[in-house]
């Protein structure tokens, strides 16, 4: 195949699946919110971490797929081509997974705090920690793109 | 010195009502839960276990005072709260009293006069004066019938007042006037709508309300009961409090525990209030009590007086207190908070521009904030006044870091990045983060280092204040493992060439993290056994890696805003600092969607950051403040 339609594969995987794993994590947590914000307003301001971390998400995507667009012009071999398709399934499948832990996390947490808002703190762990997977995946993405 | 006491008290039963009836009362100690710890006190004591007839028969009391409330058309808001006598009997007693009262209350007979009372009461907040509307009535319907439609009535009338707001003509007037603040004109017109409005209005009701009284005047005319309404009103009401009181005390008296015929009880006090506490015990038990005082332990979860937060501090006190308040003893860390949080935030937001017009805003949101704005508006708007001086503090960081890393509404080149410090492979600023990623993420990671070890110093001084010697060296330690980790890092490099850590760099390696982990594993397993010290140890290990990648994202939020900005500059057709006219609008649209889509963004994650790599270092946020039990 070649280079060019390799690396604008990656580009296309960067970019789409870290939207996609956003968008669940946000459908999921964004429901949960608003039946929470319904009966306690006042817990909203905290809980809407969750979405926020969710949409993060994209953004990791949104950094990979800007890079790739950079280093597009530069991908004229396969090995290059290869480099950039998996970069970009590295960060998918980090942001993917990080999704599905922020999404039921996020929604437990969600229904945990409305029922008791001290446990908050130690709860909201499970959130960040699953959003720190998409980090981990956006730093060996970026490596792999540091050497095209 | 501890600024709250811990108080201890064994009182015989039949004073425990009017021990906390009167620290009720005065509102100064807040009492423990027993229940809570079993272990302290079940070789002695046991649970108090109260019939639940005392909280019934207060819920039934208060629906009949509730039900009498209705009858009479009183809404016991509308009246200040009585004063009630503090009595010394059983809460038994007093509802019983309380039951007799009612029953002896003419309730029946007093609607008639209730029903002059309210509609007195509304002639009088609408101001209607009785002489513009003579009227002559007479009895057309017989008395009842007469009666169950004047109420009927009232109820009607009243409802339509208060949904058109006539009772309160300032709140129409500050409508207008908000609304229309600069136009004069209008204003007149609007106020002369609404005064033929109130007019009009008022001429209706006038004429029903007097109607009204006329009719129900005849009836009472009619009878001679003798009953004074203001009376039964104001025994209602004073009947209504000490329910509501007896209801509280029977409810706190489940945190207590008993013996055969005493009570025992521990509450906290702050110092200032002791002798008051102690002396309301002894007058209300009639010295029938032992009362022990102690400093607490330094172990124990002791309230915390609330203090006030200095207002170019508010937004972060609430950023602190969402997480948790500092537990009692430890360091709090709101001013550290106040400083790092900016910090953070300005490295991912670095931008001259848009620091600038976060500054603006923030001078703006403070200024209406301190016009008392604040209750205006919805919650999103409460949200951004609140947060003025906050935003006015990131803006001077987004536009420090603007400048360090070359910023001005993205990497336009109109400004040079400026280099502060080179200390090894760390550069601080003289890079533009889009260009050179790498230097980027090591200036990251050496942020996240401080921050963490700033942390840590934290909990080595918390440590110190709660005097676990034997825990205080273990964030010594963590401080050398993660300074150690990171020069490894930048002297060997890292993941690809983690062979040379072994090989060539053993005795470093030794140094700088085996030995420092070591420690750690020694001082845990001292201070809190073997197997306990094994799980600290590795929790250490996995934390300082964890923590100190998360704080890559500095570097990555940092790009992805560099990166739009971008996006937008090249669209405008910005070139080496030159904005076009034409690429002005289209920068502005960009511009407001960064400041807000991203502005949220790293708001959050420096947040995160601060509540999850930082705060988990020394903040345990288990704080409870004080909150004295007050009966009234």
């Amino acid at each position: 195949m070649d280079p060019s339609i390799i690396s604008l594969i990656g580009l296309a995987i960067s970019i789409g699946i870290p939207i996609l794993s956003a968008a669940i994590s946000i459908i999921i947590c964004g429901t949960a919110l608003a039946g929470v914000g319904t009966e306690k307003p006042e817990l909203l301001s905290r809980l809407i971490i969750t979405v926020v971390l969710g949409e993060a998400l994209a953004i990791y995507g949104l950094l990979i797929a800007f890079m790739l667009l950079g280093k597009l012009p530069d991908i004229t071999t396969m090995e290059t081509a290869n480099k950039a398709l998996i970069a970009g399934v590295v960060i998918s499948v980090a942001t993917a997974s990080a999704s599905a832990g922020i999404s039921y996390s996020g929604s437990s947490l969600i229904a945990a705090t409305a029922e008791r808002p001290e446990t908050f703190s130690s709860n909201v762990i499970g959130v960040v920690l699953s959003e720190a997977l998409a980090i981990y995946g956006l730093l060996i993405s970026f490596m792999i793109i540091g050497q095209i | 010195m501890m600024e709250i006491q811990k108080l201890k008290a064994l009182v015989y039963e039949e004073y425990i009502d009017s021990v906390v009836r009167s620290l009720g009362h005065a509102g100064v100690v807040q009492f423990i839960d027993l229940r809570e710890k079993p272990e302290d006190w079940n070789t002695v004591f046991l649970p108090y276990k109260q019939s639940t007839d005392n909280i019934n028969n207060c819920s039934e009391l208060l629906t009949k005072i509730e039900t009498a409330f209705g009858t009479l058309h009183i809404r016991p808001d509308d009246f200040p709260s009585p004063k009630i006598p503090i009595t010394k009997e059983m809460t038994q007693k007093v509802l019983e009293k309380v039951e007799q009262k009612l029953d002896d209350l003419p309730i029946e007979e007093a609607k008639i006069y209730a029903l002059a009372s309210r509609i007195d009461q509304i002639i009088g907040e609408l101001g209607i004066k009785p002489e513009q509307f003579e009227k002559e009535t007479s009895l057309t319907q017989p008395e009842e019938i007469e009666l169950e439609h004047i109420e009927f009535e009232l109820i009607e009338l009243d409802k339509t007042i208060e949904t058109t707001g006539l009772s309160n003509h300032h709140v129409l007037v500050e409508r207008i006037t908000s609304k229309h603040i600069d136009n004069f004109d209008e204003i007149g017109r609007k106020f002369a709508e609404l005064s033929k409005f109130v007019i009009d209005s008022e001429r209706y009701f006038g004429k029903r309300l007097l109607t009204l009284k006329k009719t129900v005047e005849s009836i009472i005319g009619t009878i001679e009961t003798g009953i004074n309404f203001e009376e039964i009103r104001q025994d209602l009401l004073t009947l209504w409090v000490i329910i509501k009181e007896e209801k509280r005390i029977s409810k706190e008296k489940e945190k207590f525990v008993r013996s055969s015929k005493t009570v025992f009880f521990e509450a906290w006090v702050p110092e200032t209030l002791e002798k008051e506490a102690l002396s309301r015990i002894k007058s209300a038990s009639d010295g029938n009590c032992m009362i022990a005082d102690e400093v607490p332990n330094l172990d124990e979860n002791v309230p915390i007086m609330e203090k006030e937060c200095p207002s170019y501090l508010q937004a972060f006190g609430k950023l602190e207190c969402a997480y948790g308040r500092p537990s009692s003893g430890d360091i709090d860390p709101l001013k550290i908070f106040a400083i790092t949080f900016p910090i953070l935030f300005g490295i991912m937001f670095a931008d001259v521009g848009q620091g600038a017009i976060f500054i603006i805003a923030g001078i703006i949101f403070t200024w209406l904030r301190r016009k008392g704005k604040v209750k205006e508006g919805g919650d999103i708007i409460r949200y951004l006044l609140i947060s003025g001086e906050m935003l006015i503090y990131i803006g001077f960081s987004a536009i420090f870091f603007g400048f360090i890393f070359g910023e001005f509404f993205g990497p336009s080149g109109l400004i040079h990045p400026i280099t502060l410090a080179k200390i090894g492979p760390f550069q601080i600023g003289g890079f533009e983060p889009t260009q050179e990623p790498m230097k980027m993420l090591k200036f990251a990671i050496l942020v996240g280092t401080i921050h963490i070890s700033i942390g840590l110093v934290l909990r080595f001084l918390n440590e110190l204040r709660h005097k676990h010697y034997k825990l205080a060296p273990i964030p010594v330690c963590w401080i050398w493992l993660i300074f150690g980790s990171l020069f490894m890092w930048a002297y060997w490099g890292g993941i690809s060439n983690i062979s040379l850590w072994f090989s060539e760099g053993n005795l470093m390696l030794i140094g700088l993290i085996i030995l420092p982990l070591f420690l750690i594993f020694v001082f845990a397993a001292l201070a809190e056994g073997f197997m306990a010290g094994v799980g600290f140890t590795v929790e250490v290990f996995a934390e300082t890696l964890s923590h100190s990648m998360s704080y890559s994202r500095l570097m990555a939020l940092g790009l992805i805003h560099s990166a739009m900005n971008y996006l937008f500059l090249v669209l405008g057709g910005v070139e080496h600092g030159v904005f076009p006219l034409q690429s002005i609008p289209l920068i502005a649209v960009g511009t407001i969607l960064v400041l807000i889509i991203e502005g949220l963004v790293v708001f959050v994650h420096t947040l995160r950051l601060h509540w999850v790599e930082w705060f988990s270092t020394f903040h345990s946020g288990e704080g409870i403040p004080f909150k004295p039990f007050e009966s009234t």
